[in-house]
């Protein structure tokens, strides 16, 4: 009986788990991906007819088991960086992913000149 | 830090965020369908529209001089305004038909009524053939040149000003 049910487990639940992995990857592709015809949506939000032919275009390309990377290329080769939402990091892109950081490391610097500041103060 | 440096450190970042800032307004739309100019046109096996026994594979290398491509539609309304240039076009250019997600005899019936200006049609019953050449939508044209680089593209109808330009193109 034990056996039964694992078999049963095996077949119906980890293909189901697959199928639903691989649908939520789907999503997070259309989502990351501009909607050139349309005012600020994503592919995943729009059901124009250049949003259907590339999630079209895209679901094959996962059911040959294409890679992120791979699909994105694709797209950017045909499209430009432009049509993904996250922009890749390249030179021209660089100050965009830097500053959040560099904001960062001087707010953190900042705070460490204020701390000094009152340690200092309360030592004298 | 030292007070001294303080006002012109602030000053110095707060520049440099205005010109950031400014230029980053001033910038153009990053929407540029002009991508794929100059480049290689993707390799693309067309299925004839009347039979699908006849396959055309483009890009042709060494072949013509200059070929156009143009996506077409027999429900769109831009491209039936567009069809008198290309009928004009057809003396000067090859022109492979890209028939986008029609009807044959919907087709067949708007080429019958209004001429065909394609030396090739093929069809793209689910869009992916244009989708493999970078297009927006219905209509748009490329010219291709004899090594299968994209030299000129369209996105919308054509019109006389892009007809003269096509035809400058392909002297």
């Amino acid at each position: 009986m034990k056996n039964i049910f694992l078999i049963i487990l095996f077949v119906f639940f980890i293909p189901a788990q697959l199928v639903m992995a691989s649908a939520e990857r789907e999503i997070n592709i259309y989502k990351n991906i501009r909607c050139l015809v349309c005012q600020g949506q994503s592919l995943n939000d729009s059901n124009s007819d250049f949003a259907v032919d590339l999630k079209r275009v895209i679901k094959k390309k996962i059911i040959n088991k294409e890679s992120d990377k791979e699909i994105y290329k694709y797209l950017t080769e045909r499209y430009g960086d432009w049509i993904l939402f996250n922009p890749p990091l390249k030179i021209n892109t660089l100050l965009l992913w830097a500053l959040p950081f560099l904001f960062v490391l001087m707010g953190g610097f900042l705070i460490y000149q204020k701390y000094l500041f009152l340690d200092k103060k309360h030592q004298n | 830090m030292k007070k001294q440096f303080k006002i012109p450190l602030l000053v110095f970042v707060t520049v440099i965020f205005f010109v950031i800032f400014y230029y980053s307004l001033k910038a153009n739309n990053k929407n540029n369908p002009n991508i794929m100019l100059n480049k290689p046109l993707p390799v693309i096996e067309l299925t004839s529209l009347v039979n699908t026994n006849l396959k055309q594979e483009l890009p042709l290398i060494n072949r013509d001089k200059y070929y156009l491509i143009n996506i077409w539609s027999s429900w769109c309304v831009p491209c039936r305004d567009e069809h008198p240039i290309l009928m004009k076009l057809k003396d000067k250019i090859k022109i492979y038909g890209i028939n986008y997600k029609d009807k044959k005899s919907n087709a067949t019936s708007f080429l019958n009524k209004l001429g065909n200006p394609f030396y090739f049609t093929g069809s793209d019953k689910d869009g992916s053939v244009s989708i493999e050449i970078g297009a927006y939508g219905i209509p748009e044209t490329y010219v291709v040149n004899s090594q299968g680089l994209i030299i000129f593209k369209h996105v919308g109808p054509l019109n006389k000003k892009i007809y003269l330009r096509i035809s400058e193109i392909i002297k």
